[in-house]
């Protein structure tokens, strides 16, 4: 029988004997896979799963391997760790993915906008239909959320702090995660790891998987008093420009009762708390009067590392660095990439029964992933290279935004991950206009 | 810690940057805007965050021991900004206070031809039509102005100017047709050196380098190249560009580079 290697379906193993090689066409371009495993089956007990990292990505690679019948373990610190400091705007595809129940989300916001270094503001969501918005979450909802649902589905949910991980040196031995918990150091043998931990993953160091560089992301969140935080009821703003960040832009975020405004950069850390100063006064008028009631930080990655899988073990979300540039997203590819690395490893292994290897994870993981999302990565590696470069080709930007096209397909993308149906006139004519865009604010900032 | 601390006060003792610790419940007014506060504070308290992130790579560390900043960095007001006042509630109400008494220190830009958030075109007439120049320059100036001193966006008060109501006529003849006259310039000399090079050297006169291939891809090189590299630094930038447009992609596909099956497993 064929085991169907699509991603999107799960996969049928009927214990036949006789396995033949069989060639499916269909809507979808699959390809021609030898249905005949080459790895052993695994003598009497299922293929055991470490997912190392409680956050979206490893809760969704948990529950992808516990339903697809692995032995699965997922790790996370006790207490879990403190909620990442991220804006916590998730897409709408996500919330139909992953079915996220809508008491989670804080906030609908369906209003956003972008305020050029001149403060040049244009209104971005005229566009949105009624029932589109962007869901605003608190990160430890959502996670904890997503964790307990792995746990409902079979995962064995381990509060400990991994803190090694020991490589095998041959290729049948298990590998070893040795973590603490209640004060007492215990180890764990799993055949296969998924590295889910975050920015500054063990895991990536375990395997020497390299380095990357990572952007930091500082914000304060802000008690602001009931006729201000009206303003902000399903707005969110964006600020970019040289004084609040070199390199990327402000933010300022609804969250369920109080604004998060924070700034990020990539090559000017030290600075932060400036453009953090900068940011406060490009919003004052509509935050005086508030009370800061937490400061947070948190690394973001700015690519993905050099090597995310190696051995048995892979890595996803954050670990691996799946955040797109310009825009700064990463919840719901952290999420997508630990589903699809959890399928990934149940199909290769065909449910549990036999051992994988690297291979398999190349395969069914990281082609698959890199075939369905490097394009809109390297889009928006585009787009900051474009815009985030000076004052001038972000006045550009802001100009742009005010295209209703533009909003349209803008929107069209990120709600839904996909690329939107473009007319071929209004594709020219937007490429025409920032061409133009960029060649009139360049010359202004001469 | 503490060092950081103290050092991290504020400078508001206009001449000298001694430390202090006390934390400030009400706010000088400061008549001068200082953008640039001394970095040091900054470096000494990104490092003591940062070598708690080495920490067990934890940001829970990271986050608590940004709290007890959090709370002194109450006391630091380089700038008159009443918001940062959280954790001492005595200062909320000398901080109302102090607000309602605050001088508008951050300087506006200011120009009796910018009215509303955008440019009055009216009071740029020359002969009854738009000075699109003036517009060009007030608006550069703007800008520039700007970036030195940021404004507080607000609500009450939208910038609204757009740059598209320039005629694209008006782009073009500043800024275009000079270096349009140079670029042209540049290309006809190359073009008749290397017609009389070649003619010397080959006997083939110009109409007949016209019918030649090779010469003809001579003809579109220079071209370009006259186009594309203006300046000196243009070469460098052209290489530079041409890197960093495949960096992004060369750092998605490491991972797919070979490496030893044998060795891979036993880092």
């Amino acid at each position: 029988m064929a085991s169907l290697t699509h991603p999107f379906h799960t996969s049928t193993t009927f214990n036949l004997p006789l396995r033949t090689k069989t060639r499916t066409h269909s809507r979808f371009l699959i390809a021609i896979k030898a249905s005949k495993s080459t790895n052993p089956p695994l003598p009497g007990r299922k293929l055991r799963a470490a997912v190392i990292g409680g956050g979206p990505a490893g809760s969704s690679a948990a529950e992808a391997l516990a339903a697809g019948g692995v032995e699965t373990f997922l790790f996370e610190r006790s207490p879990p760790s403190t909620a990442k400091p991220c804006g916590g705007a998730i897409p709408l595809c996500m919330l139909s993915e992953f079915d996220i129940p809508s008491p989670l989300i804080d906030r609908h916001v369906t209003r956003m906008r972008i305020f050029s270094p001149s403060n040049l503001c244009v209104d971005f969501g005229k566009t949105l239909r009624p029932d589109e918005f962007i869901a605003m979450l608190r990160r430890e909802v959502l996670d904890s959320f997503l964790r307990s649902r792995a746990e409902s589905r079979g995962a064995n949910l381990v509060s400990a702090l991994v803190t090694d991980l020991e490589v095998p040196t041959t290729p049948a031995a298990p590998y070893v995660v040795h973590y603490t918990a209640n004060n007492s150091r215990r180890s764990l043998a799993v055949d296969v790891v998924i590295g889910a931990d975050g920015a500054n993953s063990r895991v990536a160091k375990s395997i020497h998987a390299g380095s990357y560089s990572c952007a930091i992301a500082f914000q304060e969140r802000i008690k602001l008093p009931d006729e201000k935080m009206e303003y902000y009821e399903n707005l969110a703003e964006m600020y970019v420009g040289s004084d609040v960040s070199p390199d990327f832009y402000a933010w300022v975020f609804p969250k369920c009762d109080h604004v998060a405004v924070g700034t990020g950069t990539v090559c000017a850390k030290q600075d932060i708390k400036l453009f953090q100063r900068a940011i406060r006064e490009r919003v004052k008028p509509k935050i005086n009067g508030g009370k800061v009631i937490k400061v947070e930080a948190h690394p973001i990655p700015e690519h993905p590392r050099p090597i995310r899988v190696r051995g048995r073990v892979a890595l996803v979300g954050d670990a691996a660095g799946y955040v797109t540039k310009c825009a700064g997203e990463g919840i719901y590819f952290a999420a997508k990439s630990g589903r699809m690395c959890g399928e990934a490893i149940v199909n290769a292994s065909e449910g549990g029964e036999r051992m994988i290897n690297e291979g398999d994870l190349k395969r069914e993981y990281l082609r698959v992933w890199d075939a369905k999302y490097i394009s809109t990565f390297r889009f928006m590696d585009l787009l900051q290279r474009v815009f985030y470069g000076s004052n001038a080709s972000r006045e550009a930007l802001v100009e742009l935004c005010g295209d209703e096209y533009v909003q349209r397909m803008t929107f069209e993308s990120y709600l839904y991950k996909r690329l939107a149906d473009g007319d071929r006139w209004q594709d020219a004519k937007m490429v025409w206009n920032t061409v133009g865009s960029l060649m009139r604010c360049n010359i202004i900032g001469r | 810690m503490s060092i950081s601390m103290a050092l991290f006060s504020p400078p508001t003792h206009p001449p000298s940057l001694s430390p202090s610790i006390s934390p400030k419940t009400h706010l000088t007014v400061k008549p001068h805007l200082s953008l640039r506060p001394p970095k040091t504070p900054f470096f000494l308290l990104s490092t003591t965050r940062s070598s708690a992130d080495n920490g067990a790579g934890t940001s829970a560390s990271a986050a608590t021991a940004l709290e007890p900043e959090a709370g002194q960095k109450v006391a630091e007001p380089p700038q008159p900004v009443v918001e940062k006042d959280a954790s001492s509630a005595g200062a909320n109400g000398s901080a109302g206070a102090a607000e309602a008494v605050e001088v508008k220190v951050v300087s506006k830009f200011e120009d009796p031809r910018w009215v509303e958030g955008t440019w009055d075109l009216k009071q740029f007439e020359k002969d009854g039509k738009p000075d699109w120049d003036a517009v060009i320059d007030a608006e550069a100036k703007r800008r520039k102005w700007l970036e030195g001193k940021p404004e507080s966006s607000s609500n009450d008060d939208p910038i609204v100017f757009d740059t598209s109501i320039i005629p694209w006529w008006a782009w073009t003849k500043r800024f275009h047709l000079p270096e349009a006259e140079l670029l042209n310039g540049r290309a006809a000399m190359i073009g008749f050196f290397m017609a009389y090079l070649v003619d010397s050297l080959t006997g083939v006169g110009l109409v007949d380098q016209m019918g030649n291939f090779f010469c003809k891809t001579l003809l579109f090189v220079a071209v370009v190249g006259v186009l594309v590299i203006r300046k000196n630094e243009d070469i460098e930038n052209l290489k530079k560009l041409l890197e960093e447009t495949t960096f992004y992609d060369k750092q998605w596909q490491a991972t797919w580079q070979d490496e030893t099956p044998g060795g891979s497993k036993n880092q």
